[in-house]
């Protein structure tokens, strides 16, 4: 499989930039300081679990403090 | 007046707080923040703070050198009152258990402002997070809130004075160690934050290949042993390096910004960092600037984009107050911090965004 991480970045940056380019920026420096540079990934990049385990709390931190 | 600071340099408690008590008795105070030499014993100022200042939130932690209004200060207490003029309401929680932090202090934020954390506007609130600065775990705390809120926090690891002892936490009249405060603000006025380092990044990169982040070791960068490639990349003999550590750190650069981690020691060829660096990490070398050159252009652009600050919290690296106390300029660096009512300490390291080195974060009203 390959392209996951990507699709799970995308989704974060719009939870939680919600279109502001300034907040856009601030998730990415988050997900950067964490390990995971945006801009490296693809559409083709090999799934790889820890990072994916790593977005996967982002994604249900978000959902978490919804509630 | 809705910001007024204050210091203290008499060596006893209940001196200094009452000289700080008598100097802001103007201040119809709604929050006073507090950074004290770890001189003053911890227990007895976080009670007598609070005592004094009973009808305020305090909260406040031990430092390595303290700011105030246009001066550095070493062996000192220094404090700032915000009154309900500048801050309409704030909720402060202390973390003490910073190995399993939970969701109970942003929890309470939410009782108290009534809106849940992930939409609270980052223009109308801010955080300000203070954590002892020898338990390694600034980065879990500050990622923690970062998954769970858009709001900015701000802050830096208390100190205390290079003895790399014990560090405190004060709040609600009780000293903490090993803990966290956290405290959001929604200021009655403006605000607006600085995150400023004295370097530029020099056209090398190193790619971390192999780290244990839990103890903030780089092991290898680019398959070699850390400390030969660092000394490679500088040009330097492996000996050599710890010479460089301070004008050399690496950054993370995102958009050109870097977020510096600075090396502490070498120990058998890795190399141990002041925050953690994760596998696949590339940072870039940098080189130092002039941190007092660089600090006023900060302020101006600040002071251009959204007018006179009333008051400015400094949290300025230890490392980088070595730098100013070695080249004699902890007076010019004071200077800069006299046209706003300023407080501030030399930390164990600087929190905006994330954990960073050699950085002073400031958050500034207006």
């Amino acid at each position: 499989m390959a392209g996951q991480i990507k699709i799970m970045i995308d989704a974060i940056i719009e939870q939680r930039a919600k279109g502001s380019k300034v907040m856009e920026g601030v998730v990415k420096t988050k997900l950067i300081l964490k390990g995971i540079d945006p801009k490296i990934y693809t559409s083709t990049t090999p799934d790889d679990p820890v990072v994916i385990g790593k977005l996967h709390e982002m994604l249900i931190e978000v959902r978490f403090a919804a509630q | 007046m809705k910001v007024l600071t204050a210091f203290s340099v008499k060596i006893d408690v209940e001196g200094a707080v009452a000289d700080l008590k008598d100097q802001l008795k103007d201040c119809d105070a709604r929050l006073v923040l507090f950074f004290a030499s770890p001189a003053y014993q911890p227990d007895r100022l976080a009670a007598a703070m609070a005592q004094a200042f009973s009808g305020a939130e305090t909260f406040g932690c031990s430092s390595a050198g303290e700011i105030v209004t246009g001066r550095m200060l070493t062996h000192s207490l220094v404090a700032m009152a915000l009154s309900s003029e500048a801050v309409r309401s704030v909720k402060v929680e202390v973390l003490t258990d910073l190995d399993k932090p939970d969701n109970k202090a942003f929890a309470s934020f939410e009782r108290h402002f009534g809106v849940p954390m992930e939409e609270m506007d980052s223009g109308r609130y801010v955080g300000i997070l203070l954590i002892d600065g020898l338990s390694r775990k600034e980065e879990l705390i500050v990622d923690r809130i970062g998954d769970l809120t858009n709001v900015n926090f701000i802050g830096g690891s208390a100190g205390d004075d290079l003895r790399f002892s014990a560090t405190h936490i004060y709040a609600g009249g009780k000293s903490h160690g090993n803990a966290a405060v956290v405290a959001l603000l929604e200021p009655a006025v403006p605000f607006s934050f600085i995150k400023t380092q004295s370097f530029i990044p020099i056209e090398r990169t190193l790619k971390v290949t192999r780290a244990n982040e839990e103890e903030r070791e780089v092991i290898e960068f680019d398959g070699k042993p850390a400390a030969v490639a660092y000394a490679e990349a500088l040009g330097v003999a492996v000996a050599d390096v710890g010479a460089h550590f301070l004008s050399n750190p690496l950054g993370l650069l995102f958009e050109g910004e870097p977020f510096v981690r600075s090396p502490q020691r070498v120990k058998d060829g890795s190399m141990v960092f002041y925050c953690a660096i994760k596998e696949g990490m590339e940072l870039s070398l940098l080189q130092s600037t002039d941190i007092i050159a660089d600090t006023k252009k900060v302020l101006d652009d600040d002071k251009t984009a959204f007018g006179e600050a009333s008051g400015i919290i400094n949290f300025n690296c230890i490392l980088r107050t070595l730098e100013l106390r070695q080249k004699g300029l902890t007076e010019k660096y004071g200077d800069l911090f006299t046209d706003a009512q300023t407080v501030g300490f030399s930390t164990y390291g600087e929190q905006f965004i994330g954990h960073v080195n050699q950085t002073a974060t400031m958050l500034v009203f207006h």
